[in-house]
């Protein structure tokens, strides 16, 4: 199947939920979808096109919104799913009932970018340390990391 | 009665050092659970604050086995980016060293699997061959860890007659001693009934829980970004995708002896038709506003990076996925009613670091708290001793 009948095929499947399907690039997809219909639309690439293999999921942070890529592979081609929340209101379904290796990346983008993850098998923070000050979440644009001031006890003789 | 163990989380050698706390029923692992992050360096955030050429140092750096697999995919995602064609002789260098880097990165974890197996002479031979690799490694890029060949647009170093010839004569002695010791491997009867049907992963726990690699390899599944999505010279060669359907510790050995072949073959190919000319092109400093994701086969399993630049000299962000994280949950399932004594041999089966050093681990009582230590080295110990007795698995054979 070429990339071309494979983008056409995606459109039709997945109708209206589709927002946008482009094909930058030699077996690259790129689909947008919006937030609400993203365990639908993972459930129809896993069922019909062979992604059952979720290679990670990226977040980016884009000023008043998130765009979170869900990057799945199939033997064709590698696509993404693209969607957008609201910075204000970060909550996302969890795609765990759909493919369950996602949860380590999940439990990552809600460490990160403090994203909420909406019915998550295991929520616990899976990158930050235990002492990792709350509303803290690196990955967002405006966080910057300032070296705490090193102070040596006793003081410098 | 079920106990908890705690294992880790100091594992030096490990690039990402990992506590796994299992909670056993007399010998058999009932549940394990996962904590990551303990050497988290938040290297996307910097990435961020680094220019494309910089990035490439930093790639690099995140691991010190496979160096080059992290470089490369980045440099095949910037390349996309800035729309480059890289001339073709770079490209085969470039993916010389990556097969190079798979053939040192298999003959280490097989090494490491016959000493946590209580096999050493194994583990010797393994590694006195390696070194054959490490020095035609050194020879081509002047290091054996980071070898910083990759450039935006290509290589930074040509390979000449003298060195190609090097290398081919360096593949035949490994291809001839590897198959000497892997015949013996093989017709070894207590080595393979070590090995079978340990850490049992089931083609449909490797297919939901997104396992990548050998170990989705060697439960029968046929993913291989080289065959799947074939980055540059991949198309044009002639290999085969190793799989086993053993689902055990003996299929991950047989799926990286296969590719370790598979490799020599490879990387003959590109060196009997290596093209003429320049190794690498220009790079322009800034990359106007666009996306790519890269795909790259690292000797682990599938290395994705996923770039998105802005217009500056500095990616807008950089993901980088390596493929341990994504066989942390296939390696939950994989201990799951398994026996204490598996537990380093189910560890070295999906990483080859982990096994490297010395650690200590802690046997907690939760009814009274007694609290035992003992170092991973006695707890090798004592699987070797407790296998040693065992009656060999006479069904248990070398699936050739």
């Amino acid at each position: 199947m070429t990339d071309v009948e494979l983008t056409e095929n995606i459109k039709q499947a997945l109708g209206a939920k589709a927002l946008e399907v482009t094909n930058p690039d030699r077996r690259r997809i790129f689909v947008r979808i919006a937030a609400v219909d993203l365990v639908a639309a993972a459930t129809i690439l896993r069922d019909g096109f062979d992604c059952r293999y979720l290679a990670t999921i990226s977040g980016l942070d884009k000023g008043e919104t998130f765009e979170i890529l869900y990057h799945f592979a199939s033997p064709a081609a590698n696509i993404n799913l693209r969607t957008e929340i609201l910075k204000a209101a970060p909550r996302i379904e969890s795609v765990t009932p759909v493919i369950p290796g996602a949860v380590l990346y999940e439990r990552e983008l809600q460490d990160m970018f403090g994203m909420v993850i909406e019915h998550i098998p295991d929520p616990r923070p899976l990158v930050v340390p235990d002492d990792w000050p709350a509303g803290n979440y690196p990955l967002r644009k405006d966080w910057k990391f300032e070296r705490p001031q090193e102070i040596i006890p006793g003081g410098k003789s | 009665m079920k106990f908890q163990i705690p294992i880790g989380p100091q594992h030096p050698a490990l690039k990402e050092p990992i506590s796994l706390r299992m909670t056993v029923e007399g010998e058999v692992i009932r549940d394990a659970d996962i904590r990551l992050g303990y050497n988290h360096r938040g290297l996307e955030k910097l990435a961020e604050e680094k220019t494309w050429i910089q990035n490439i140092y930093l790639t690099e750096r995140i691991c010190g086995i496979c160096s080059h697999s992290h470089t490369s995919c980045y440099v095949q995602g910037v390349e996309r980016l800035m729309e480059l064609v890289p001339p073709k002789r770079g490209m085969s260098i470039r993916y010389l060293v990556s097969e190079l880097e798979r053939i040192h990165s298999h003959l280490l974890w097989l090494g490491v699997a016959g000493h946590e197996a209580g096999f050493d002479s194994f583990f010797m031979y393994t590694w006195r061959d390696r070194e054959v690799v490490m020095d035609l490694l050194e020879l081509i890029s002047g290091n054996r860890v980071h070898y910083a060949m990759n450039t935006i647009g290509g290589v930074r170093r040509d390979i000449d007659d003298g060195q190609k010839a090097k290398i081919l004569e360096g593949i035949v002695t490994l291809r001839k001693r590897s198959a000497y010791y892997f015949h013996i491997g093989a017709n070894e009867p207590s080595f393979v009934g070590r090995l079978a049907g340990v850490g049992r992963l089931t083609k449909e726990q490797a297919v939901s829980l997104c396992a990548v690699g050998p170990t989705a390899r060697a439960s029968g599944i046929t993913r291989d970004v080289r065959k799947d999505d074939p980055y540059a010279v991949y198309d044009e060669l002639d290999f085969e995708v190793g799989t086993a359907d053993s689902c055990d510790v003996l299929g991950r050995v047989v799926v990286r002896v296969k590719e370790l072949m598979e490799s020599y073959k490879i990387c003959e190919q590109i060196l009997w038709k290596l093209p003429p000319g320049d190794i690498a092109v220009k790079a322009p400093r800034k990359a106007k506003p666009n996306e790519a994701v890269a795909r790259y086969e690292a000797p682990r399993g599938e290395n994705i990076h996923y770039i998105k630049s802005n217009g500056s000299d500095k990616p807008e962000r950089l993901k980088v996925r390596a493929p341990t994280l994504a066989n942390y949950p296939a390696t939950v399932e994989m201990l799951k009613n398994g026996f204490i004594a598996d537990i380093p041999l189910i560890f070295a089966a999906i990483d080859p670091c982990i096994c490297c050093a010395e650690r200590t681990v802690s046997l907690v009582n939760i009814r009274n708290g007694e609290e035992t230590v003992v170092r991973l080295g006695e707890l090798r110990q004592q699987a070797i001793d407790r296998h040693k007795n065992a009656p060999p698995k006479r069904n248990a054979v070398w699936p050739f």
